[in-house]
């Protein structure tokens, strides 16, 4: 997560203060990772320590102004330029639940799937709408169609990442029916667990998963549908 | 499992389709197979609902007994408040004229006929004049803005205006209940979402609509996704206010 | 209804665009349905035009004119007539009076004030270029105006003065003389210049010469009487114009005088029956056809055209079930979309409706485009002027209305097929468990029950043939009604199959709806054929059984009987022998009474004939008048067996007619006409160089001698007549024959009628008789000319017999019959070439006609077949087919169809043929026996009716046709495929 890069990208366009960095960056992504001022602020300093912007006299509300530098302006080119690290995946909590609930006594893992599932495509049917209502900003023409279409955009990676998710619970279901039906009866139980369904616990934590984990990642969407 | 609407404001109002206890049995013996067992389901007007599930889950057969296709084996579908379970071919075919449209997955218009006579088939099968028919047709089209297809031929038109075309048709005249079976099915990603908005900018404006897919992106277009698996309804998800969720999101942070 | 109709609307549009859209087939039903809708309109339009109204007709037979009077020749005797004037007869009976005869001035009996123009029509031989032609002449004056419309100048203009003549186009055309020609007659040294060519609009094949009153007829009449030549048989009509027409009041005043009429006014306004009493007089039905008879021409046209658009329908079915096929997904949109299965049926047997007024159209419009084209040809061919183009328009719009009917028939089986699919199956595109509809099989399976049991009935018990015909037509139905359920027992024999022809056989089989039609397609007109070619080739095999020689093989014989033709008769005697690979020439000449310009059979003014005397104790009994009862039927005195027995007797055998040109058989030869006719009878010749007639006919020969005449020598008094004949010939111990020359016709008839002996001089000659087993070829007597001379006998050439080195080539043939031609004179030239079949043309062309149906109804079950077997062939190419396998796969798919129509067709023809045939021999003996039972029996012969089976005709049909079908669909299919087609309506 770089707010460095984002504030220097906010830059690049001019001169700004600090408070209006926040607002342009929660403009352009649509409030998805909300920051304090006092965290544009700690990063503006960070980046004048190291030389990648500076102090550029105040407006007419004495805002102190920033500007950058070349070295920011290097600095940025190489960011847009370098992929985004997938070596090393994050730890995900779904992933390591699933594998948990693989075998453990008293649990379907199927509800804990299908859950999971209406959580994941409520969250990409939330998404959706905000794009429809994006994608009718944008279609309109509204003044702010730069910021409109940055939007959009997240929006739309915000769905495709649910999406995959979505779909590699359907694998998984797929899958585990497929070694219960291969195994028979005793294998890794798949029905006749107590149904664990509706849990507030399942509730906050797809709610969470949705919103502080945008860049989670489930691993390459797997390209078998499920059905 | 319940599966009537949890909208509120839907509440007073009657659902365009009710289904229910349907079941529906292929075939006999060893070869007997439950396609549907004792599904559930309302659609209210303005209500766009996504059916979803793996295959052979019962989505197809669900849609073709909702239109009069096929015939459940046992349960009732209501649509418009008349009970269609018992009804001959003839009223059948007189429903589906009148209250109910369908979208396929490809190849949904008669290629000997242009965009706006396709739309005005079910109307001129209904008795409407061919002038009336196209009159309708036109108007149709020019409201889902596509009024500069109407003489062109199926083959003219790319398959996204194909099945944009194919919407209008399924709402032309007093239709309010259109089923779409993968409708996105042989599209790409982008003109599949412009067949998607198209839908869900006619539920918006109060059609009920059912839509099968397996495509997750395309069932969030639906204001409730509701889970089929063998045959049965296994959850559904709950509309919400998109606001909450992302005041809900600020809020947490 | 009117609900009905806009939604027929919607399925009109749909069918008519996917007509356009598929052209390829859509024109090949459309040309299937539009070729006989062509014809019919065609044939309907040259029909009507040719039909005249009465107001044409009297202008082309009065011309401006009120009336013709007409002579009938009853010498004045007051007569009645039809209004028209074609029929008429004397007023009185004239049961025991002489009939009148004789001439009636005719211009007497006009009406005080008329005017009156002469008409007359006599008959000469005309000099052309090429030689003679006989040619009527007719004598009017045809500028005049009560003569218009009667001729139509085509050129130059009418005679104007005695010298000059016009002609009819078709007369300078055959005699190749042109306006400005001279023109003479035979036996005539005037000339007379053409000046114009003329046509007889009802009439444009005659020959005719027109010149003015007097100029012609009456000179060359004296010259040719002169000349000993027939005259010119010139009769006159006059034309008679008066103010206010010829009433029927009038004409029937006129009929008292004895003159027919034919009024203008009359024609246009036609008196009440009761006013006519010629319709008092006689029972005077209409000649038209009777109520029956027009029922079964109407029956018989009924049968053709059903028969034809059955065949059209179960051609274009095929392509309208495949075009339901291809649109299973459109029609299954349609379902829904609300489209009830009416509404489906409606799209599809749009299609048809759309193909069959699509052909109406094209096919009416076509015809009478060609006939208004065709005009003046189609004018010439039947010979007369249309009154005025006839378009009718009812006429037209039912034969419209026939394609239409064909086009919806044809389309009314896939349209149930395709409606009766559910709206899932045709949106899903699954192939169904097609299951065959199971009562047209067993209606099949009745009708062909029964009509096999017609049949057999009819052929067993009965001997009528109609309803044998009709008991097949009815089981051929039925077979054409089974063919889905045949079809599928050929499927059981592909288990041991290589893998294309397997495939083939089983996708025919499995898909029935498509195969059936195409296979009874080629059923029922392969059955037609076979039936037909059965049938002929068993009645050729009879007429070659029956067929009797004129002259032994290779001679040629020339004879020329017509009436003053004798003096040609040398000329064509030598041209014969210039042009022809003659070996002996035979020059005979027949016995003359009268003058030299009688014909051979007399009849006209003092001409006489003869007749052999047969003695009374030769006669046959049967024939025998009974003096006692000269009024009754002589074999009435036996009973039934006497007469069969009788039938036996040498007495009552009549030789066969052939080649028989003179009364009796008798001509005038030496014994060079018995080397020709391969006679090896020595002492025949011998008796002829000595002056003694031979003898082939028993019959005619008196073993009593000739009595009462001067050269008479008796003979021994012979056995009795009732001789059974059958001693050998050869001998000749004296008899006699006696030939009666009979110069006065009208006694001889009058004699005949009361019983007794024609009056007559005697001339006997003796004879030598020859033997029984020998073929005179139709000739009882041969007296040498000697004997002729010497008896007195006035004797006329009448032309050659000749014996060939080598039957006489076609290029000879023709070089004498152009040279032959010339003479003017009719010559009869006969050829003896053996039995030549006139059947095989016919067969040739039915077999051509059953290849084309069946290569056309497999190809196209072929094109279908492809269509569905798209997918079959790329999971073959995908599994390493070679190319060729699409190639060799639709060859075996014609072939298969082909074959089965050819083979159920075959059995289907051969039966019922078999049984008309059984069902002929049937009645003929029926006919024997009957004859045999009356006394008829030396008439008739022991009826011979083989049943011969074509096996050429049916091999062709059933191993070139398939054969040749399987190639052609393998050679046009292509080795790739079409690139993967979406599949589309």
């Amino acid at each position: 997560m770089s707010i460095r890069h984002g504030l220097l990208a906010l830059l690049e366009r001019g001169p700004r203060y600090g408070s209006q960095l926040r607002t342009e960056f929660e403009s352009r992504t649509g409030a998805t990772w909300p920051l304090n001022v006092g965290q544009v602020y700690t990063t503006l300093n960070r980046l004048e320590r190291d030389g990648m912007v500076a102090q550029d006299g105040e407006d007419a509300a004495g805002h102190a102004l920033y500007a950058i530098t070349d070295a920011g302006r290097t600095e940025l080119k190489s960011w847009f330029g370098t992929p985004v690290d997938r070596s090393s995946p994050p730890r995900d909590e779904l992933a390591i639940k699933l594998a948990m609930a693989v075998g453990a006594p008293g649990v379907d893992i199927r509800d804990v799937i299908q859950s999971q599932r209406r959580h994941t495509v409520k969250a990409m049917q939330d998404y959706t709408r905000l794009k429809a209502q994006a994608l009718a900003a944008v279609e309109g023409g509204g003044p702010k169609e730069r910021d409109d279409v940055a939007w959009l955009l997240v929006l739309e990676q915000l769905i495709f990442q649910t999406e995959a998710e979505a779909r590699w619970l359907d694998h998984c279901e797929a899958r585990l029916i497929r070694l219960s039906t291969a195994a028979g009866p005793g294998a890794p139980p798949v029905h006749g667990a107590p149904p664990i369904r509706d849990t507030p616990s399942v509730q906050g934590a797809s709610s969470a998963h949705g919103a502080s984990q945008p860049r989670r990642n489930t691993g390459p969407a797997h390209p078998a549908r499920s059905s | 499992m319940s599966t009537q609407s949890p909208h509120t404001s839907q509440g007073q109002q009657r659902p365009v389709l009710r289904l229910q206890q349907l079941s529906r049995v292929h075939g006999s013996g060893a070869t007997e197979v439950h396609a549907l067992r004792g599904v559930d389901l309302d659609v209210f007007p303005g209500e766009l609902v996504a059916v979803m599930g793996p295959s052979g889950s019962g989505k197809s057969t669900l849609l073709t007994i909702a239109g009069g296709l096929d015939t459940p084996t046992s349960g009732r579908v209501v649509v418009e408040d008349t009970d269609i379970t018992a009804a001959d071919r003839k009223t059948l075919a007189a429903l589906r004229r009148r209250s109910i449209g369908y979208v396929f997955q490809d190849y949904n218009l008669i290629p000997a006929l242009t965009a706006a006579e396709n739309v005005a088939l079910p109307r001129e099968l209904d008795g409407v004049s061919a002038r009336k028919a196209r009159g309708e047709a036109v108007a149709a089209l020019e409201e889902m803005e596509l009024g500069h297809l109407a003489d062109r031929f199926p083959d003219e038109m790319s398959g996204g205006q194909q099945q944009r075309v194919a919407i209008a048709r399924a709402l032309v005249g007093d239709r309010r209940l259109v089923l779409a079976d993968e409708p996105t099915g042989a599209l790409d990603s982008e003109t599949g979402e412009s067949v998607l908005a198209l839908l869900r900018s006619r539920c918006d404006a109060g059609a009920a609509g059912i839509l099968v897919t397996h495509e997750p992106r395309f069932a969030a277009w639906a204001d409730r996704v509701v889970f089929l698996r063998d045959g049965a309804v296994v959850d559904q998800t709950v509309r919400s206010q998109t606001d909450s969720l992302l005041t809900g999101q600020a809020a947490e942070l | 209804m009117i609900t009905w109709y806009h939604s027929w609307r919607a399925a009109i549009r749909i069918a008519r665009r996917d007509a356009w859209r598929s052209k390829g087939r859509s024109f090949l039903v459309l040309a299937m349905i539009a070729l006989p809708i062509l014809g019919v309109s065609a044939a309907d339009l040259t029909l009507r035009s040719a039909e005249l109204s009465t107001e044409q007709k009297l202008e082309r037979s009065l011309g401006a004119a009120d009336a013709r009077l007409t002579d009938p020749g009853y010498g004045g005797a007051p007569i009645l007539q039809t209004p028209n004037g074609e029929n008429f007869t004397p007023a009185d009976d004239f049961e025991d009076k002489p009939y009148p005869e004789g001439s009636t001035d005719v211009t007497k009996a006009a009406p005080q004030g008329a005017k009156t123009l002469k008409d007359a029509t006599g008959s000469a031989k005309l000099r052309t270029e090429h030689g003679l032609l006989h040619t009527e002449i007719r004598e009017l004056k045809a500028a005049d105006p009560m003569a218009k419309g009667m001729l139509t100048l085509v050129n130059g203009r009418f005679p104007a003065d005695g010298t000059e003549v016009a002609a009819t186009t078709h007369f300078l055309a055959s005699s190749g003389l042109q306006v400005g020609s001279t023109l003479r007659a035979r036996g005539f040294d005037r000339e007379y210049t053409v000046v114009g060519s003329y046509e007889l609009p009802d009439s444009l094949k005659s020959d005719q010469v027109n010149a003015l009153p007097g100029a012609l007829l009456a000179p060359l009449d004296k010259a040719l009487k002169a000349d000993g030549l027939p005259g010119t048989g010139a009769e006159a009509s006059y034309l008679v114009s008066l103010p206010g027409g010829f009433t029927w009041n009038m004409v029937k005043e006129t009929n008292a005088k004895g003159v027919v009429v034919h009024s203008r006014v009359v024609g246009l306004d036609p008196p009440a029956k009761s006013d006519v009493p010629f319709y008092q007089k006689n029972d005077w039905g209409d000649f038209g056809m009777s109520a029956s008879a027009r029922a079964a021409a109407l029956a018989a046209i009924g049968t053709v055209v059903g028969l034809a658009m059955l065949e059209i329908c179960l051609l274009a079915g095929p392509a309208f079930a495949v075009g339901a096929r291809r649109s299973r997904r459109q029609l299954g949109l349609v379902g829904a979309n609300g489209g009830e299965r009416r509404h489906v049926r409606a799209i599809v047997l749009s299609g048809g409706l759309v193909i069959g007024v699509a052909a109406a159209a094209v096919g009416t419009v076509l015809g009478l485009a060609l006939t208004y084209a065709l005009r003046p040809v189609l004018e010439e061919y039947i010979g007369r002027r249309f009154g005025h183009f006839d378009i009718r328009p009812l006429e037209l719009l039912g034969i419209g209305l026939l394609a239409v009917l064909t086009g919806l028939l044809a389309a009314i089986v896939p349209a149930v097929t395709s409606s009766r699919q559910t709206v899932l199956a045709s949106l899903t595109g699954r192939r169904g468990i097609r299951r065959s509809n199971r009562v047209l099989p067993v209606i099949g399976l009745l009708a062909t029950v029964l009509g096999a049991a017609i049949a057999l009935y009819g052929s067993v018990f009965s001997d009528q043939f109609a309803v044998v015909a009709a008991g097949s037509a009815l089981a051929e139905l039925g077979v054409v009604a089974m063919t889905p359920a045949l079809v599928g027992l050929f499927g059981r024999t592909g288990r041991l199959l290589p893998l294309s022809p397997r495939l083939a056989l089983r996708d025919a089989v499995r898909n029935r709806g498509r195969t059936a039609p195409a296979v009874a397609a080629v059923l029922a007109a392969v059955a037609g054929t076979v039936a037909v070619a059965t049938y002929s080739a068993s009645s050729d095999a009879q007429q070659r059984a029956e067929y009797k020689a004129q002259l032994p093989h290779g001679a040629v014989s020339v004879i020329m009987d017509e009436a003053g033709s004798a003096r040609d008769v040398p000329a064509v005697r030598s041209s014969v022998q210039k042009l022809l690979p003659v070996e002996v020439r035979a020059d005979i000449s027949r016995i003359s009474v009268g003058s030299a310009n009688c014909s051979v059979w007399g009849g006209s003014d003092g001409c006489g004939t003869y007749e052999v005397v047969v003695p009374p104790q030769n006669e046959c009994p049967l024939w025998a008048t009974d003096p006692a009862n000269p009024d009754g039927d002589p074999a009435e005195r036996f009973s039934k067996e006497e007469r069969r027995k009788l039938a036996e007797d040498w007495r009552c055998q009549q030789p066969g007619g052939r080649g028989v040109y003179v009364p009796d058989g008798v001509v005038v030869a030496d014994a060079s006409l018995l080397k020709v006719l391969e006679i090896d009878d020595p002492a025949a010749a011998k008796a002829l160089a000595g002056g003694q007639a031979v003898v082939f006919d028993k019959r005619y020969i008196d073993k009593n001698g000739g009595g009462g005449n001067d050269d008479g020598k008796d003979g021994t008094d012979g056995r009795d007549g009732t001789d059974d004949g059958t001693d050998e010939g050869g001998t000749d111990e004296g008899g006699t024959v006696r030939i009666k020359l009979i110069t006065d016709t009208e006694a001889a008839g009058n004699a005949f009628d009361e019983g007794r002996e024609a009056p007559g001089e005697i001339k006997s000659f003796r004879v030598h008789r020859a033997a029984d087993d020998v073929d005179a070829y139709g000739l009882s007597v041969i007296v040498p000319p000697a004997a002729a001379k010497a008896a007195g006998l006035t004797t006329l050439p009448l032309g050659a017999y000749y014996s060939t080195d080598s039957l006489p080539s076609t290029e000879q043939r023709q070089r004498l019959e152009g040279e032959l031609d010339k003479t003017g004179s009719s010559v009869m030239l006969h050829i003896e070439e053996g039995y030549t079949s006139e059947n095989s043309i016919i067969l040739l062309a039915l077999t051509v006609f059953a290849g084309l149906i069946t290569i056309g109804a497999a190809g196209i079950a072929t094109g279908l077949a492809q269509a569905d077997a798209e997918a079959d062939l790329k999971t073959l190419a995908a599994v390493g087919a070679p190319p060729r396998v699409r190639r060799t796969l639709s060859g075996f798919q014609c072939g298969v169809v082909a074959a089965m129509g050819v083979l159920l067709g075959s059995a289907a023809g051969v039966l019922p043929a078999i049984g008309l045939r059984l069902a002929e021999r049937r009645e003929q003996l029926k006919w024997y026996q009957e004859a045999l039972d009356n006394g008829w029996g030396g008439l008739a012969s022991d009826p011979h009716v083989p049943v011969v089976i074509p096996w050429a005709t049916l091999a062709a049909l059933l191993v070139a046709v398939p054969v040749g079908a399987a190639l052609l669909a393998a050679l046009v299919t292509r080795s790739r495929g079409a690139l993967a087609r979406r599949e589309t309506a």
